[in-house]
């Protein structure tokens, strides 16, 4: 016998079916007035920080005023002229070490804890990871209250990954004390579309 | 009259400064957890949801593990099962060296701990680089995790300044700031990342109806070291398969804000696939006792654990004596019942470690009954041969006086023969009163 028929079959012994599975369409979960407020507010709260893209702006000019030193810039998105690197196009992943500046695209945003979805839309995702600091552009409409909402939403492609994102890479390994860019993203701003 | 417990709580308790910060630390984790959990009007509803998910999945195992791998498979990924620790060494490094790999990076996986899996690899020439940064610091100076979620609570930044200075990591003799010291772990684990052959996570959900490994990381190390190498193997427990994303939601809101009083962890990632066509993802089901757990009825709940940690944050006797007084590697509440399960006769000392004032049990939120365990696990310690002999002499003795009136009645009438005993031969120089309470009482209602 394998030891996935023994598994199987001693949980099949041991699991006697007793419980049903509780109905969780009834949780009354929070919602809020403004659900865009309480993202940016929960955002900020979590080392985040968020910008509006105003009527008429280009969204280069404004990513450039954000980071006036960044000199690699890596993004495949077609609106993101500034960018010099696009991480389609990379052959290895490790090459993208070095990015100054990784410019993304998020689905929706979440009010009650700042998570954006990020399915993956590039060959290399290393990009949202090894990039120094991280743009992400919300469409600002696309804010959902809780994660149960969140969670009815969420799709996938051929990637087969997306990650939830809420702020930058924190730790407070050492002694407690809370420090932003621990192996990640050392910031993460989110423009408003 | 000491446990292993009591004994190493005693030395723990020794620096005060430590042991007072240690206490406060945890308590303000356990407020922030509070205030989380204040803001929603539906946390103990979640709660509840959460208890009977996992009731419900437990009592319908089999049936979930068969469509989480299924759906696995067919999303491409190779699903292995480990009956035990050693079957799960084997499997990994099988994995492994048919790729040639000489450096693997991981992040923070509980049950790659339970299965004692660095030094197995290690001894055959595998280099594993824990890429959590508390869990790199342990892994740095030798140590075994003293908290679930926060690894290195043990050390202060001084103790971590001076071991990066030993290692090479830090350049800067005498800069112990926590922000210098983060960052210079993070330029050196870059390093690691950038040349590594493959990458490992635990996992802290799989979801059935999809196949979807869940890992939720602060740091993002779980993503960096899969998204750098082509290879990815994910360690998971059977408790830890979930019905559907629903069920997802629920646990998702719940164990960071349980664990670190945070609403979310930063990255709560879902790997499905292989990163790219060249790459593979292998997924190891563990077992590792887990079954036999199940067909225990008594003790099953504790599977119920998402391991988010607010049961050691909270628990007066883990604050004040520390990971490393309870002998099994995981402490706390949680801690004890694992331990027992584990191995019973080994792990008893920890036992004494719970004051049943059931704390864990207001902040779990699975709803384990913790302390209730504990109680009950107490309750068959003479069948372990483990207990404390002088504590059973008492109790055998005290049981039968208090078993036969007459007895009771020498041992405590005015002429009591037990109070000519000599005091040191009574445990705590005990002293029997002159007359029994029942006498006392009826003379009150004279």
């Amino acid at each position: 016998m394998t030891s996935k028929e023994r598994i199987l079959n001693k949980c099949a012994k041991a699991a006697d079916g007793a419980f049903a599975m509780p109905e969780l369409d009834d949780i009354a979960a929070v919602e809020y007035p403004d659900p865009l407020k309480q993202f940016c507010a929960t955002s900020e709260a979590v080392g985040g920080k968020v910008v509006e893209l105003a009527d008429n702006q280009d969204i280069n000019e404004l990513v450039r005023s954000l980071f006036p030193e960044a000199r690699r810039i890596a993004s495949n998105l077609t609106e993101i002229s500034i960018a010099d690197t696009n991480p389609d196009l990379v052959e290895n992943a490790c090459e993208l070490n070095g990015t100054d500046l990784g410019i993304i695209r998020g689905e929706f945003g979440v009010a009650e804890n700042g998570c954006i979805w990020i399915p993956q839309t590039m060959k290399q995702r290393a990009v949202c990871f090894i990039s120094e600091n991280l743009v992400i552009l919300l469409p600002r409409q696309n804010i959902v209250n809780n994660m149960h909402e969140a969670y009815k939403r969420i799709s996938f492609n051929d990637y087969g990954y997306g990650t939830f994102i809420s702020g930058p890479s924190k730790t407070a390994d050492i002694a407690q004390v809370l420090v932003m860019g621990a192996q990640a993203a050392r910031s993460v701003t989110v423009i408003l579309i | 009259m000491s446990t292993f417990h009591s004994k190493s709580a005693k030395s723990f308790l020794k620096d005060e400064k430590y042991s007072s910060w240690h206490d406060k630390t945890f308590w303000s984790v356990r407020q922030k957890r509070d205030a989380m959990a204040e803001k929603l009007d539906e946390w103990e509803q979640l709660r509840e949801k959460a208890s009977r998910i996992k009731l419900h999945t437990l009592s319908h195992l089999d049936k979930y593990l068969e469509e989480f791998s299924g759906n696995a498979e067919k999303n491409g990924v190779k699903v292995h099962w480990a009956a035990d620790a050693a079957e799960f060494n084997e499997i990994v490094f099988g994995i492994l060296s048919s790729h040639g790999v000489k450096k693997l990076v991981k992040s923070k996986s509980m049950l790659t701990e339970e299965c004692e899996m660095n030094p197995y690899l290690e001894a055959r020439g595998i280099e594993v680089v824990e890429t959590d940064l508390g869990e790199r610091i342990i892994q740095l100076k030798g140590q075994k995790p003293s908290h679930i979620v926060m690894p290195a609570i043990h050390l202060n930044h001084d103790d971590v300044g001076e071991l990066f200075e030993r290692k090479g990591i830090s350049d800067q003799p005498g800069n112990h700031d926590p922000s210098y010291l983060t960052y210079m772990a993070r330029l050196s684990l870059r390093g690691e990342f950038l040349s590594a052959d493959a990458g490992m996570t635990g996992a802290n959900f799989g979801i059935a109806a999809t196949g979807d490994i869940v890992v939720c990381t602060n740091e993002g190390n779980a993503d960096m070291s899969t998204s750098l190498p082509k290879l990815q193997i994910s360690a998971i427990g059977l408790e830890k398969i979930i019905p559907d994303y629903a069920s997802l939601a629920v646990f998702q809101r719940m164990l960071c804000r349980a664990g670190t009083g945070q609403p979310s962890t930063t990255y709560t990632s879902h790997f499905r696939k292989a990163r790219c066509e060249d790459g593979e993802m292998h997924i190891i089901l563990v077992d590792n006792g887990r079954s036999d757990w199940l067909a225990d009825p008594a003790h099953r709940e504790i599977l119920k654990c998402i391991r988010c940690g607010s049961c050691m944050n909270t628990c007066p006797v883990y604050r004040r004596s520390g990971g490393y007084s309870y002998s099994y590697f995981i402490p706390g509440p949680i801690g004890i019942n694992l331990g027992m399960l584990r191995s019973a006769r080994q792990h008893s000392g920890n036992l004494s470690a719970c004051t049943l004032c059931r704390s864990c049990e207001t902040v779990c939120p699975v709803k384990i009954g913790l302390a209730e365990q504990i109680y009950s696990w107490r309750q068959s310690l003479s069948g372990l041969g483990t207990f404390n002999r002088s504590k059973k002499l008492m109790s055998d003795a005290m049981s039968l006086v208090f078993n036969h009136q007459g007895l009771y009645d020498a041992a405590t009438g005015a002429e009591s023969v037990m109070n000519i005993v000599p005091r040191d031969w009574m445990p705590f120089g005990l002293r029997f009163p002159r007359k029994p309470f029942h006498k006392l009482v009826k003379e009150d209602d004279k």
